[in-house]
């Protein structure tokens, strides 16, 4: 499927993983997608996310918010007032089973080992499938940046929309400054 | 104030949302950590009699709790 992608987008699907990663988050959702799609250059998507006023940093804050401290992460200052280091911890684990390897929840399938590969959330998979539609209804064989982010909006609920939601930014506004700017770009 | 004090302060506080965050936090640290130990056991060949013996369960506890996470590994 990414060889349909075009290299601003599948640098936005590599870019969301890293946004788990600094996370330290053990899936991929389509808030770090989100993220990811902020930090674009020159894309329909981050232009579009520009023109609502938001930034990466401030998105992030908002994830960080939506999530919550136990919602996807270690509770990093709880296990502090036991006097546990979770940075600490995390090195040594991840010196021996990898990058990402204490984020993964208990019940995550997957091997330890496999690279730090954290999966994608089921809405993140459906925004992937939701941007291919989106591109081919707008005839494009190629899928963008902005079809991406199209692919994310289109959902009734997820984790960006909920970002967007506490960022203030309506997503059948955001929906429309995408949409308008692939069209000028076509 | 003296970081050490201040974390001996906080794990003694009579809060109890304190301490229970901090026992939630630290569960969860534990099936995290718990998780990858068992995995990597598996993965070197341990049976699930050992893996239990160690974690001081029985062998059924322990394949009811981890077996279904690494499906027939």
């Amino acid at each position: 499927m990414f060889e349909r992608f075009t290299t601003q987008a599948r640098e936005a699907v590599v870019a969301a993983r890293e946004q788990a990663h600094l996370l330290h988050h053990g899936y991929i959702g389509c808030e770090h997608l989100l993220l990811a799609l902020s930090d674009g250059h020159d894309t329909a998507a981050a232009d579009a996310l520009a023109a609502f006023g938001v930034d990466t940093a401030t998105l992030r804050e908002h994830v960080i918010d939506v999530a919550g401290p136990g919602g996807a992460g270690l509770d990093a200052d709880a296990l502090a007032s036991l006097g546990i280091d979770l940075d600490a911890v995390r090195r040594v684990t991840e010196d021996s089973f990898g990058r990402g390897a204490l984020d993964r929840g208990p019940h995550q399938r997957g091997r330890p080992t496999s690279g730090g590969r954290i999966p994608f959330t089921p809405d993140a998979k459906k925004a992937l499938e939701l941007a291919l539609r989106a591109a081919v209804r707008s005839g494009n064989c190629e899928i963008s940046a902005g079809h991406l982010l199209l692919g994310v909006i289109d959902q009734r609920d997820n984790g960006a929309l909920r970002v967007l939601k506490a960022a203030g930014v309506p997503p059948g506004a955001l929906r429309q400054e995408v949409a308008e700017r692939l069209a000028s770009a076509a | 104030m003296d970081e050490g004090v201040q974390l001996a302060e906080a794990a003694s506080s009579r809060d109890p949302a304190t301490g229970l965050r901090a026992i939630r936090a630290l569960r969860d640290l534990a099936e995290r950590l718990e998780a990858l130990q068992v995995d990597n056991a598996r993965r070197q060949g341990w049976s699930w009699q050992e893996i239990a013996a160690e974690l001081g369960v029985s062998r059924q506890a322990a394949h009811k709790k981890h077996a279904r996470r690494m499906r027939g590994r």
